[in-house]
């Protein structure tokens, strides 16, 4: 394992090997980054934690939270966590786990502190505004997505009736992407999504992997494509598809798989042929 | 908000996609150009239609790629389109590379190495083709160790000079330029072929994951190509025989400008030291 700050290898293969020679009964260290509020200082507190079977991250903090004692035996508050579903679908508890973006809720301690006294590191996501501890306001991540309109527009005054109908390829090609649960792992890796505060300048800072690949999921929806112009137009300003530095760490990030570099690319090909039929054809 | 938004703002897809665009045409073209001519004070040794022996051809070779280029009609237009472009590519290309924050610390990967590589590169390439057009296209010697300028009638020799350090001798001074070359192509090599392979992706060419992969390849490919032409002409420009250099480039004067007019020409770009006596027995040898 290696002894640097994180331990950055957490590959498949790493974590598999870890939960096989898992020591039963062990203790492990949470190392916890809080923070009191926004705009408050943050500093370090570690946490001895026993490991039950098959213990996951939250269990480990809601054993925190019945016990708020350091291990260095000092008494604290219960440390502050979001979460929701507890299976890796809402992506409420996302955290940084030993340096990368990750939910807490499908992370075992047996994958990532297999023996006696190893330590997890955790931490909030950097991108986002720290509402207190490891809770983040997420608010500029769905704020993108209103920007790129990803939605299907289906509201009228009176009954549309039934939309018209997707071929079987269409969906299998936007299933992928319509796993998206709005996470952050994507917005946490990108270097060019950097944490913005001020609200005011969402509606130019980059959107981010996630709104890209929703917006393609969308234009290719046989009625979300009603809306394809709108969203097009929206990512070819300021923070739109074109701020993508091609780092490609969303798509190494993503726990969905979704492949969000293609969607990128998708999303290119969309803009180049729009901006060209707008020189070109007025509109 | 968005009505009285500034020009960068109004006119910002069109901005970015020029940056890409400029990356590729004229600059990445102008860059396959040049190495290719410049390496041909190496490759041009197998060219048997060059008028000289041995790895000499290669200068004759190289003399003969200059002189054309230098003969080519509107070339002060090709050139100002290149400045203009180098210069647009640039400013943007700092003001885009400034908004990111490279995390390659945490995120090792190599996709990730060659985004921060593609911003380092960039910086170096700025100051490098900067050096690089100051010195040997505007003629700003005094950042030259040795002082040489470099002169189209004497392409292969004034570069051994500039390149060296000195007329005679590989000095110190000469070890940091050839260095500051081996550094500056090889960025500039680099952010090409990887410019090209993500403007692939910028401009929706390649979507698929395997689309990238094969387009990679070629870029990969290229790159190699145009390293191995970058490495070369440093190289090349060392190993060349300095005063036969000046010899045959001075034969190929008077073949192209006859007698009088490259007398005027070989007493213009003369230098003030003991190099005459060099040339002319340079000359002889060569004629002999």
């Amino acid at each position: 394992m290696p002894t640097t700050a994180y331990a950055h290898d957490s590959t498949a293969a790493w974590r598999r090997a870890n939960r096989e020679r898992a020591l039963p009964g062990r203790t492990v260290i949470l190392k916890i980054k809080r923070c009191d509020g926004p705009g408050k200082p943050a500093r370090w507190e570690s946490f001895k934690v026993p490991v039950e079977p098959g213990m996951n991250v939250i269990a480990a903090l809601k054993h925190i939270a019945a016990n708020p004692v350091t291990a260095d035996a000092t008494h604290t508050t219960p440390v502050v966590y979001d979460a929701n579903c507890l299976e890796e679908v809402c992506g409420a508890c996302t955290m940084v786990i030993n340096g990368h973006a990750r939910q807490s809720c499908s992370c075992l301690l047996d994958e990532y502190a297999p023996r006696e006294g190893d330590t997890i590191t955790l931490e909030p996501m950097s991108k986002f505004p720290v509402v207190r501890d490891l809770w983040v306001d997420r608010s500029r991540l769905f704020h993108a997505l209103t920007r790129v309109k990803a939605w299907v527009p289906i509201d009228g005054t009176y009954d549309l009736g039934a939309g018209p109908k997707e071929d079987p390829a269409s969906q299998q090609d936007r299933y992928g992407m319509s796993e998206c649960m709005s996470c952050g792992c994507c917005l946490e890796a990108c270097p060019q999504y950097t944490h913005e505060d001020d609200e005011s300048k969402w509606d130019t800072s980059f959107v981010g992997a996630h709104a890209i690949s929703q917006a393609r999921l969308f234009n290719e929806h046989p009625t979300g494509k009603e809306l394809k112009p709108d969203r097009l137009d929206e990512l070819m300003t300021p923070g739109g598809v074109t701020d993508c530095g091609n780092a490609q760490n969303c798509v190494k990030a993503c726990p969905k798989g979704i492949p969000l570099t293609e969607s990128i690319a998708a999303i290119g090909r969309q803009v180049t042929l729009r901006a060209f039929a707008r020189f070109f054809q007025g509109k | 908000m968005r009505d009285n938004a500034g020009l960068l703002h109004r006119h910002h897809l069109l901005l970015r996609r020029l940056h890409s665009l400029t990356g590729i045409l004229p600059i990445g073209v102008f860059l396959i150009f040049h190495l290719t001519t410049n390496s041909s004070v190496l490759w041009g040794a197998i060219n048997t239609r060059a008028d000289a022996e041995g790895l000499a051809r290669g200068v004759a070779t190289f003399q003969h790629e200059v002189a054309w280029i230098n003969n080519m009609p509107g070339l002060l237009l090709i050139e100002i389109t290149l400045w203009v472009s180098i210069g647009f590519h640039s400013v943007l290309g700092v003001v885009y590379a400034l908004s990111g924050k490279p995390n390659v610390r945490l995120y090792a990967y190599r996709d990730n190495w060659r985004y921060t590589m593609q911003r380092w590169t960039g910086y170096i390439g700025i100051l490098f083709i900067f050096y690089h057009v100051a010195t040997l296209r505007w003629g700003w010697s005094f950042l030259v160790p040795g002082g040489a300028q470099w002169s189209h009638h004497f392409a292969a020799s004034t570069l051994a000079d500039a390149l060296r350090g000195s007329t005679t001798s590989i000095t110190p001074a000469g070890v940091g330029v050839s260095l500051l070359y081996f550094v500056g192509v090889t960025s500039l090599v680099f952010h090409f072929a990887n410019g090209l392979w993500t403007a692939a992706i910028t401009w929706g060419l390649t979507v698929s994951e395997q689309a990238q992969k094969r387009w990679g390849a070629v870029c990969t490919a290229l790159g190699a190509g145009l390293m191995l032409a970058g490495w070369s002409s440093v190289i090349g420009f060392l190993i060349t025989d300095r005063d036969q250099a000046r010899g045959i480039e001075e034969r190929m004067l008077i073949e192209h400008y006859g007698e009088d007019r490259a007398d005027q020409i070989i007493t213009e770009h003369g230098h003030a030291d003991a190099d005459t006596d060099h040339n002319e027995q340079a000359m002889t040898e060569t004629q002999d």
